[in-house]
């Protein structure tokens, strides 16, 4: 075939702009390594076809190019502009390799601190129980403590009374009853020795408030106090001012507190003792 | 990008196998107005579909830039060729089919219209502007083979005339498109 022939029937358009076949372009691909004369007139069309195309553009939406810029960048591995990006994404690719321990520290973590918030409530808990428990047994022996004091006093007035009364030294003054209070009736036991003065009421009337019993010894006709008392302590020993001597004991109705010489219109009670001179 | 920074043809393809994304503004920067516009001569009535497809067309540059092959052709034909034929899948693919039957109407309706508005008329760019100093029996065969993608032995059968006819009248066709080009 003639070259020119072969130029001028077109196929160096047809084969540049993609409408020859494909027996058409094997063919033309092979002229075209035979001839660089083809080459040149093929070469010639291709510059005008892009001139012009050059010299009639349509200007593309500008995102476009954002867009195609992104795409090859997340795609693209060889590109040096992006290899930032690939060294985040082998740092992340890494870090991940380690997220698995990471997460399972941070899971172990979090349960471990879970299984001490319950503990520690469990506990307090528990010490809060013993806490109430203890309080419990605290005023339970105070209660128990105050009862033995109790039991105790009363057990050592007892024992008390017991020594008086059984006391070989001490001497017992039936007191009687006056004309003003005829059943009113109290023992006195006088410890010569020691000097010491027991009361026992036996039965004495209540009194107001603002009254009082009050014990007198009397001494040579003069009456000596020995100390105030009330009727609610009947059947109490009740320990009195000491006195060396006393012919005889009274006791008389006095205002709260006792009076420094007995009211003898109020007196309720009196009794001798043996020893009178 | 380093708009400032000009390739010859032979520096920029060797500067894009190198995967230099300086080189891929540059062409960019060039190549765009030019593939967008024949993208647009095929997708004529979608201009969002045609900056889809050119933004398919730019990746699959960037992508397949090793297979080019400089004997074959300068690399703008291999370009263009890459957005003719992305633009040709894409106004064959169903979903651009169905974007059509429903844009049916709107088209009919306003085509005398369009001639006379500011919007873009596709019918008169590029290449196409040049398709009408044809005659019109050689201008719908290269409107049907080159614009629509259509091949030899489709066009024969649709214009019930022989296939050599066919050949010989776009061929014929190129030439007169290419004296009108220079």
């Amino acid at each position: 075939m003639n070259l020119q022939d072969y130029i001028a029937s077109g196929i160096i358009e047809s084969y540049v702009m993609g409408l020859a076949s494909e027996s058409e372009r094997a063919e033309f691909e092979q002229m075209c390594a035979e001839y660089p004369a083809l080459v040149a007139e093929r070469r010639k069309f291709e510059e005008s076809l892009e001139h012009y195309a050059a010299e009639h553009p349509v200007q593309p939406p500008s995102e476009v190019k954002v867009k195609v810029l992104e795409a090859i960048g997340n795609t693209d591995s060889r590109s040096t502009s992006f290899n930032s990006t690939k060294i985040i994404t082998m740092e992340n690719a890494k870090s991940s390799g380690n997220a698995g321990w990471v997460r399972f520290v941070a899971a172990a973590s979090v349960i471990l601190v879970i299984v001490m918030a319950a503990m520690y409530y469990h506990v307090s808990e528990q010490n809060k129980t013993i806490i109430e428990q203890n309080k419990d047994l605290s005023n339970t022996n105070d209660r128990l403590k105050e009862r033995l004091d109790t039991t105790q006093s009363t057990l050592d007035r007892i024992v008390q009374e017991q020594s008086v009364v059984s006391d070989p030294n001490a001497l017992v003054v039936n007191m009687v009853g006056t004309t003003v209070a005829p059943r009113s009736s109290a023992n006195i036991y006088w410890d010569s020795a020691n000097t010491s003065v027991y009361l026992v009421v036996k039965n004495m009337p209540k009194l107001p408030t603002n009254k009082q019993y009050q014990l007198w010894a009397l001494i040579d006709g003069k009456p000596k106090d020995l100390g105030v008392f009330d009727a609610t302590d009947e059947k109490v020993i009740l320990k009195m001012k000491n006195t060396q001597k006393a012919q005889a004991f009274a006791i008389t109705i006095e205002n709260k507190g006792g009076s420094p010489s007995p009211d003898l219109k109020k007196l309720q009670s009196m009794g001798k003792t043996m020893v009178t001179q | 990008m380093g708009t400032s920074i000009t390739y010859t043809e032979q520096e920029l393809v060797v500067a894009l196998k190198e995967r230099n994304d300086q080189a891929f503004g540059f062409l960019y920067d060039n190549y765009a107005g030019a593939l967008y516009s024949i993208i647009r001569q095929i997708i004529t009535s979608n201009d969002e579909l045609a900056g889809d497809v050119l933004q398919e067309v730019f990746i699959n540059i960037w992508r397949k830039i090793e297979t080019y092959d400089q004997t074959k052709g300068r690399l703008f034909t291999w370009m263009l060729n890459i957005a003719r034929n992305a633009s040709i899948d894409t106004l064959r693919s169903k979903s651009y089919q169905n974007s059509q039957k429903n844009q049916e109407l709107p088209d009919n309706v306003y085509k005398g219209v369009a001639n006379q508005t500011t919007q873009l008329n596709v019918d008169n760019i590029g290449l196409k502007k040049v398709l009408e100093k044809l005659k019109p029996e050689h201008r719908v065969l290269v409107e049907l083979a080159y614009f629509k993608g259509f091949t030899h032995e489709e066009i024969a059968e649709m214009m019930a005339i022989p296939l050599g006819t066919v050949k010989t009248r776009i061929r014929n066709a190129l030439l007169q498109l290419r004296e009108y080009l220079k």
